[in-house]
């Protein structure tokens, strides 16, 4: 930014030199498309890498002798975002369009037809729908169970006390659990005969309970273990936010004698605010893609299949590659929608202050 | 009433004490500067008075009403803090109205007390904006407005100016003392500014480890400094303070040795107390004459800095001792470095100090 | 008034001494409601010394000893450490011969997964942060915008599309090719969490440091990154946590040699036949947690801090 360091002139086209992007860049095109026609895939995806890294040396050579810092730091990123998220997403577009099982050789162009089918298909459609809902009824559920227990969390961890430090990470232990253990041992604490909530409701009430026995129940065992799993997420954000608050405001309200609800709403508040809607928003886009909790606890079983769960089903465990494909653009597309509605709130809000 | 009473208040955190045996009363109408370098427990001994700390031991009375184990809140106190502490998220005019809630005023009744106090601070016109958009100046008059827009005890102010540039600083000392005084509320001002405390204060005391040092007047704490602390914190430039040999005294008149010069100086009676011995001479700036010639109330020192003031010139002068003198000379008076000068204390602007650091003063 | 302070108050149940502070009262409600919260976690490792039938006894048993009798003997189990030495060698078949379960390597490959792409991503993110915030290019926000919305989508749209290329390269069950994965599964937030600490620098000192003829890396490393710490750490911590129990890429990614833990933890329930090995379940998460525990509770400080630091201004 501060540099004002002398242009160096352009290398022309035709010059052999590692600072000639536009040159590698014709000529890797060109060995690459020779290479795809002449060599059988494998090989040439590799003559195509090189050629790729080639173009990548060309540009970073390019860049730092005229001083492009901005691009040469930021590359390596972009480099790596391409490969593994950008391409895959274009391809997985791509595949959406082809029908293609990964256990069979065949492939075969049908455009839109797997969108079609799984939004039109009598058979299909039903399913999706139901999935969706569930998915979206999880997702309320689960989000505001850990958007207010989070919050309460961090109320009350807000405040300075002794052996805060200690008990702050007991709190935030179930963040680091492993899926796989969370739900493994919460069906270990519901199940019916030996689990530990069921022993205490049997004490009770004298009869044996069975938490999955309905769809209700398996609803809320679901939401009740990734809702203690995740609150701590959210109690760290909003927490952070908590001790952002400048303690003299908290000084000046005392003096002010400002009663205590007024305080967090015209103090407190306008600190969290921005915190707590990212919260929701991470927490919304991960509760959107819940798959491995229900996998583990009721592999969907009471009706509670949700849509990321169908993609894996289709995808990996029946073969059907590009159906599965096509499901997860429409999810995709879903999730789209709903950040943009959230940075359209959230922007709304903003300016509405 | 409006009082604020200190009693032997102690503040400790652990080990360390902030603030020791420390008495101070303010009465109805009176102002009262906390002033002291920094570090010294003047804001902890305000923010006690306000109960934004709980003090360790004693007590503290205010309007007569023992309030040590009081929140804030039940103290009924008005603060304006250094950093201004304005609600961010609220414009200036619900800013002022902050401490007015308490009170569930009607809508015109609150908006009439909001208006009468940005009338009086100049605020009227940026009532509407938010703290973000208003100039440090002004940010310090909502402070200050949203302190009196309120009937309360005592009014407490936490290095209200510090923030300001000289100029502001400057109006807005006169402005803060004219509201202050048509208020007639019992007032503590924490500054390390003695300038604010000197031109604002009806009494000023100054603190120091912990301790206070002396209360006085203005008046009082310049020309009577209880000890050699305060003769060197108060008064720019610095008193010099050095240290001599009280020889003999007799008939109001004392013989020392300062700087390797024998001076014959007048003496307040209190000094025969002391014995011959090692004493310090606390003797401003300005109360020297330079003479021609030596004689034997004069003392000896060569010149060697030279610092133009202005209306006035500093000489830094070296006795023979090697004792380091400031003296403030007129501008018409041109003195050369180098040059031998011949001082002559003003006697009745001369403190003798004792070993113990106290002034000697009947 | 300094014997006014009655017996609760020396213990500490006295009133804050200054806004925003409590004493231990406040401590005693933090601890239930904590001790409430950790319950989950805490049976967890309390299962892991008990042996499989008193795992699933009825009643439950909760406690190692009996407190000198204090606690009925139907409540108190045995604590063992089979289950711990059992997570890295046990016979697979009653009576059978005591066989390496290959958890050594997995843990290993956790470890060096994990602590690999979180420090890559850290490196190559912060590098990318830096230039996103001191030299902005063309369609700067665009770039910004792009990069977060990989980071919502649902990992299965990816998903395919990386085991069909992997499977092209050859890197399906590598340690590159999880390592790079989950390289890029992490760079998105690193970036966008060391751009809002970048972009809350003061650019004088920077300015300070050129006019005194620093190189720009100069600038960057002995100006800049010392500034960003607790960032660095709160951004490895929240990549370490999430990289540490990622699963479904792992369980589509990783062969035999590269498998991680939480893979072969659900293995290890699956498989047996014979219901869940709770005890040695157990055992195998309590040991899983610890480093992850640990690294979250030295870098506690600077989480918080980070948070607040690289979110608050957006």
């Amino acid at each position: 930014m501060t540099t004002t360091a002398i242009q160096t002139p352009p290398t022309a086209f035709t010059t052999l030199a590692l600072d000639n992007w536009k040159l590698a860049i014709a000529g890797g095109l060109g060995v690459s498309i020779s290479a795809c026609l002449a060599m059988p895939a494998t090989s040439s995806f590799w003559v195509v890498a090189v050629m790729m890294a080639l173009v990548a040396v060309t540009f970073v050579v390019n860049a730092f002798r005229r001083h492009y810092y901005g691009g040469l730091l930021v590359s390596p990123a972009i480099a790596v975002l391409f490969v593994m998220n950008i391409f895959p997403l274009l391809w997985s577009l791509g595949l959406s369009f082809f029908s293609y099982q990964s256990n069979q050789q065949a492939i075969r162009f049908v455009g839109l037809a797997n969108y079609s089918k799984l939004l039109t298909d009598d058979l299909k459609a039903p399913e999706l729908w139901a999935n969706l809902t569930n998915t979206a009824m999880f997702t309320v559920l689960t989000v505001s169970v850990q958007m207010v227990i989070g919050f309460l969390l961090a109320v009350l961890f807000a405040k300075q006390f002794p052996l805060r430090r200690y008990l702050l990470i007991l709190v935030l232990t179930p963040m680091m659990l492993s899926v796989v253990a969370v739900g493994v041992f919460f069906s270990y604490y519901y199940d019916p005969t030996f689990g530990v909530i069921s022993q205490i409701i049997k004490a009770w009430t004298g009869e044996q309970f069975i938490l999955f026995s309905s769809k209700a129940g398996a609803v809320a065992g679901i939401v009740f273990a990734d809702a203690w799993m995740w609150s701590p997420f959210v109690m760290l954000l909003v927490l952070a936010g908590l001790v952002s608050v400048p303690t003299y405001l908290y000084e000046a309200a005392a003096i002010d004698r400002v009663g205590s609800w007024r305080r967090f709403w015209t103090i407190t508040f306008p600190y969290i605010r921005g915190l707590l809607m990212l919260a929701l928003l991470f927490r919304t886009i991960e509760a959107f893609k819940m798959a491995d909790l229900i996998i583990l606890l009721t592999k969907g079983g009471n009706d509670t299949m949700t849509i990321s769960y169908h993609v894996i089903r289709i995808a990996n465990e029946q073969n059907k590659t590009s159906e599965g494909a096509a499901l997860s653009y429409l999810l995709l597309f879903v999730v789209i929608v709903l950040t943009n509605l959230y940075l359209y709130i959230a922007n709304r809000r903003s300016q509405g202050n | 009433m409006s009082t604020i009473e200190v009693k032997k208040i102690t503040k400790k955190f652990g080990e360390f004490v902030a603030v020791r045996d420390a008495d101070l009363s303010v009465k109805a109408g009176e102002v009262v500067c906390l002033l002291g370098p920094s570090g010294c427990g003047k804001t902890t001994t305000l923010r006690m008075i306000a109960g934004l700390e709980r003090a360790s031991e004693g007590d503290i009375v205010i309007a007569g009403k023992r309030m040590n184990e009081l929140p804030p809140e039940k103290r009924d106190i008005a603060m304006v803090f250094q950093f201004y502490a304005l609600y961010p998220a609220l414009n200036v005019g619900e800013n002022i109205a902050m401490p007015l809630h308490f009170e569930k005023l009607s809508t015109e009744e609150r908006n009439k007390r909001i208006n009468s106090v940005a009338k009086i601070l100049h605020l009227t016109e940026v009532l509407d904006r938010m703290p973000g958009q208003v100039s440090e100046g002004e940010k310090q008059r909502i402070a200050v407005a949203r302190a009196i827009v309120r009937d309360p005890n005592c009014f407490l102010f936490d290095e209200p100016l510090s923030r300001l540039d000289v100029e502001l600083r400057h109006s807005m000392r006169g402005q803060i003392k004219e509201v202050l005084s048509n208020l007639s509320k019992a007032t503590v001002i924490v500054t390390h500014d003695q300038l604010e405390a000197l031109t604002m204060a009806d009494r000023i005391a100054i603190m120091k480890d912990g301790m206070i040092e002396q209360v006085g007047t203005p008046h009082e704490v310049f020309a009577k400094p209880a000890n050699v602390f305060v003769a060197s914190f108060i008064g720019t430039p610095q008193m010099n303070l050095v240290e001599a040999d009280l020889k003999s005294f007799g008939k109001g008149v004392a013989s020392i040795i300062l700087g390797g010069s024998a001076v014959e100086m007048a003496a307040d009676p209190a000094v025969s107390k002391l014995r011959p011995s090692k004493v310090m001479i606390g003797i401003r700036p300005r109360a020297f004459t330079v003479q021609d010639k030596a004689s034997k109330d004069t003392i000896h020192a060569q010149s060697e800095l030279i610092e133009p003031m202005g209306a006035e010139t500093l000489v830094h002068a070296r006795t023979k001792t090697g004792a380091d003198i400031r003296v403030v000379v007129p501008r018409e008076k041109r003195v050369k470095i180098g040059e031998i000068l011949h001082l002559k204390p003003d006697a009745k602007q001369t403190h003798f100090f004792g070993e113990d650091g106290m002034a000697v003063r009947t | 008034m300094a014997t006014s302070m009655t017996i609760w108050e020396k213990l500490g149940f006295r009133k804050a001494s200054r806004v925003g502070e409590a004493g231990w009262g406040h401590t005693l409600w933090a601890a239930l409601v904590s001790f409430i919260y950790f319950l989950p976690v805490l049976i967890i490792v309390i299962t892991s010394f008990k042996v499989q039938n008193e795992a699933l006894s009825v009643p439950a048993k909760f406690f190692p000893t009996s407190f000198f009798g204090l606690i009925p003997e139907q409540y108190v189990f045995t604590p063992t450490l089979e289950n711990f030495t059992s997570v890295f060698s046990r016979a697979f078949t009653t009576g059978g011969a005591v066989e390496n379960t290959g958890f050594d390597r997995y843990f290993f490959n956790s470890m060096f997964i994990a602590g690999t792409s979180v420090l890559l991503a850290l490196v190559i993110g912060t590098l990318a942060a830096y230039g996103f915030s001191r030299y902005p290019l063309k369609g700067n926000d665009t770039y910004l915008f792009i990069i977060l919305t990989t980071r919502m989508l649902p990992a299965i749209v990816v998903i395919i599309p990386i085991i069909l290329m992997f499977r092209i390269v050859g890197l399906s069950g590598s340690y590159p090719g999880i390592i790079f994965l989950y390289t890029a599964f992490n760079l998105p937030f690193t970036i966008w969490m060391m751009k809002s600490f970048f972009d809350e620098l003061s650019l004088d000192v920077e300015d300070a440091a050129r006019i005194d003829g620093s190189s720009e890396l100069r600038v960057f490393f002995k100006v800049c990154l010392p500034q960003v710490v607790a960032g660095l750490a709160a951004t490895f911590v929240f990549g370490l946590i999430l990289t540490w129990n990622e699963f479904l890429f792992a369980l589509l990614l990783t062969g035999s040699d590269t498998r991680t833990v939480p893979v072969a933890m659900n293995q290890a329930v699956a498989g047996g036949g014979i219901g869940v090995l709770w005890g040695l379940l157990a055992a195998i998460e309590t040991l899983f947690l610890i480093p992850v525990f640990l690294v979250t509770f030295f870098l506690q400080n600077h989480l918080l801090r980070g948070v607040t630091f690289g979110t608050v201004k957006r």
